[in-house]
């Protein structure tokens, strides 16, 4: 039997990824060509034996919906398991009324309603594995009030720049939550992942919301820490946070490397996702591809050099593509050549001969766009 | 079932001895087959795109894993309700000994009361074994146009190749008039294809009448057609034009992959309006490295490629390390090459490793070489 029920809470007001965002949550991005973000959160509670999930989202669902479905294809005990997504009405991004708590206000009675003892929160911007039965039963163990997953980074300065940071006594104590304000290297980066008591976590929700109408969980949670016992537990492993679109660039990047995939990745921990019944990818006489990951459904004919390529795109002869993260069913035609994109789903680059943007800042092609 | 009417039936009893260690463990509809499918999905999601609800699958030799394949009807979305997969091993019945199937009319005729559940009005009967892709519902508007008794589709074979085939003589109507099993002298080059569809009363009558028979071999090749054709019944060829592939040796099987290569192969498993549907693995998308060369290739998720790949297949999960190279081969799920060694004309089975410097195959051989076994490297 499972102790907890699980959350997986919508991208915050600080998170905001240009382009990327304006036709899906953050959680419905297409990730690693054949991925979705949210199919971390979900196979890792899925792994862990939580089946029962409660997935919140606000505006533009219809990506996110139509991805999870039943929540069949995420192993989660058909019967006895349940995947329900969670709207928040008033949800808007960029509302700052519209926060984490509004939403779990608007849903109490399901989270009332839940049988479980704890509830494990896990965030839908954040790429990473872990086995939360493990951080459930040391959180039990341990008498602490909350528990809550940090990953020490060496580069704060310039990355997870609108993530929280967690500052933490020897005894593994959390004494405060702040932003990261990007003034030191080496910080310890809160994955916005929490187990608690499904009663506290009520008791926190109610609180907040009485307190201020803008707060948001980690708010109240870092007013608290003081009079509760907070305790960090450690991540090792890939650990990425989705908070603008170069964070959302690098992170899939970063994962071409197949050390750093197998940072990540685990046979004994499949990340699911929905198929989509596509046939193997076709190689032709005159295609060169290096240092790539490809999904199915391909028919490659050009070069391909340290990219990502999603399901079913189509790579024309003489066409380059090289540090692009392309997007599920994009064309790019003969003889263009781009360099340093992002190219989103459903794109034809037909045209457009020389498509580059500067490695430091790489560029991005909307959903759906022709070229 | 609701839908047309026909309820299909699927025979994937046969062992194909002729693919040797391939089929030791596994029945060879189970036989793996274009990087990520099982040679099974193909009638099944035929079917299943076909609007056929209800598929029995009639299985006998080495029955396990294929069993417990297909009953996953969702696979091929025949999960709805009144639809579903049916797995059809012999069975002891009241009223009979625990026998097998012997032959492939008498596998329907002991399902006669399974498929008297659904009362069809057509049955449509299958080989698992054969890769194509054909929309029944087409062949049964024809067999209805036709006011057929039983319907065969057939295929056009190269008349020098006709022999090896079962041959069907028609009249300038489409009406089968002969039927000649392997013919010395082919009369025409319209081979069946082991499809049929039959009104599944006239058909439930001859099988009751069939297992009676003493004489018989309880095949519809050898039985049930030609006594359709004595008795002068509506016989129709249904003619089909597209891939077809019957893969009973090594190297048919090697070839039937090798066209997955061809930009044109006919068999457009690329087609989003057919697809052809198979189990969902969680695998890695493929991973192909920095010194990687691929030239003609067909490769599937969780493959991961650090070395040279020419010509060949990779089936879900075959690795090729850096340095390693793969001309003119298939290597089935799991398979692995390592460093430095060199596969060529070969079919490497699933999950079998090829040692550090290994050499397997070679270039000139006459067949291909079936590799199913672990090969030592020099490490």
């Amino acid at each position: 039997m499972n102790k907890a029920f699980g959350i997986v809470n919508f991208a915050g007001n600080h998170i905001q990824v240009a382009g990327l965002q304006e036709y899906r949550p953050v959680g419905a991005f297409s990730f690693l060509g054949r991925y979705r973000i949210i199919d971390f959160p979900i196979s890792n509670m899925s792994n862990s034996g939580i089946d029962n999930i409660q997935v919140y989202v606000r505006r533009k669902p219809r990506s996110l919906t139509e991805h999870l479905g039943t929540g069949r294809h995420y192993n989660i005990n058909s019967k006895r398991g349940k995947l329900d997504i969670m709207y928040a009405e008033g949800g808007e991004v960029g509302n700052l009324y519209s926060t984490d708590i509004s939403a779990y206000i608007e849903n109490m009675d399901y989270i009332e309603r839940m049988p479980q003892p704890y509830v494990v929160i896990v965030p839908s911007y954040m790429i990473y594995t872990t086995d939360y039965s493990k951080f459930i039963d040391a959180h039990a163990e341990s008498g602490a009030d909350i528990s809550m997953m940090y990953h020490a980074v060496d580069n704060a300065k310039e990355a997870f720049l609108s993530c929280d940071t967690l500052n933490i006594n020897k005894q593994k104590g959390v004494l405060s939550i702040e932003p990261n304000r990007g003034n030191a290297k080496n910080r310890n980066i809160s994955m916005d992942t929490y187990v608690m008591t499904k009663e506290l976590f009520l008791d926190l929700v109610n609180k907040a919301h009485k307190t201020s109408s803008m707060y948001t969980f980690a708010d109240i949670l870092d007013e608290e820490c003081g009079e509760l016992d907070v305790r960090a537990v450690s991540h090792r492993g890939f650990f990425a946070a989705i908070t603008d679109f170069k964070s959302y660039y690098d992170a899939n990047m970063a994962l071409i490397d197949l050390k750093n995939a197998m940072n990540l990745f685990d046979d004994e921990w499949p990340v699911y996702t929905r198929t989509n019944d596509s046939c193997p990818t076709q190689y032709f006489a005159d295609s060169k591809v290096t240092s790539s990951v490809v999904s199915n459904g391909c028919l490659i004919e050009g070069e391909v050099e340290n990219s990502i390529i999603g399901r079913g795109c189509i790579i024309k002869p003489g066409a380059v593509v090289k540090n692009c993260v392309i997007s599920t069913d994009v064309i790019i035609g003969k003889g263009v050549h781009v360099e340093n994109m992002m190219v989103d789903k459903h794109s034809r680059l037909i045209r457009g001969k020389r498509i580059i943007a500067s490695p430091e800042k790489p560029g991005y092609i909307k959903r759906g766009d022709t070229l | 079932m609701k839908q047309n009417n026909m309820l299909a039936m699927i025979l994937a009893g046969g062992r194909g001895s002729r693919l040797h260690e391939l089929t030791k463990k596994v029945a060879k509809p189970a036989v793996s087959y274009g990087g990520k499918y099982r040679i099974i999905d193909f009638p099944l999601s035929n079917c299943a795109n076909s609007g056929i609800d209800v598929v029995g699958v009639l299985t006998q030799y080495e029955s396990v894993l294929l069993n417990s394949y297909v009953a996953a009807g969702r696979r091929w979305g025949l999960d709805a309700k009144d639809s579903g997969v049916y797995v059809l091993p012999p069975r002891e019945k009241s009223d009979a000994d625990l026998d097998v199937y012997r032959g492939t009319a008498d596998a329907i005729s002991q399902n006669i009361d399974f498929i008297d559940t659904y009362s069809p009005e057509y049955l449509l009967i299958l080989s698992g074994d054969h890769i194509y892709k054909m929309n029944y519902a087409k062949m049964l508007a024809y067999h209805k146009e036709c006011q057929s008794d039983a319907t065969i589709a057939v295929i056009e074979v190269p008349m020098k190749e006709a022999s090896r085939f079962g041959i069907m003589n028609t009249d300038e109507t489409g009406r089968i008039v002969e039927f000649e099993e392997k013919p010395e002298h082919p009369k025409s080059n319209l081979a069946s294809m082991g499809i049929y569809i039959f009104n599944w009363k006239t058909l439930r009558k001859m099988l009751l009448a069939d297992m009676k028979d003493p004489d018989s071999s309880h095949d519809f090749g050898k039985d049930i057609i030609p006594t359709l054709l004595n008795e002068k019944k509506n016989v129709f060829a249904y003619k089909y034009k597209g891939y077809w592939k019957d893969v009973g040796t090594i190297d048919s099987l090697w070839e039937a992959n090798m066209d997955l290569l061809n930009k044109n192969n006919g068999l457009d498993l690329n087609d989003p309006s057919w697809k052809i549907y198979t189990e969902d693995v969680t695998s890695l998308p493929q991973y192909i490295g920095s010194d990687a060369v691929i030239d003609r290739a067909f490769i599937t998720q969780g493959c991961i490629v650090g070395g040279e790949v020419r010509n060949s297949v990779l089936f879900t999960d075959a690795k090729v390390a850096s340095g390693a190279k793969v001309i003119d081969s298939v290597l089935m799920p799991g398979a692995e090459v390592a460093e430095g060694a060199v596969v060529t004309r070969a079919l490497v089975a699933g999950g079998v490793k090829i040692g550090r410097n290994a050499v397997v195959g070679s270039a000139d051989s006459e067949n291909i070489e079936l590799v199913a076994k672990r090969v030592k490297g020099d490490e």
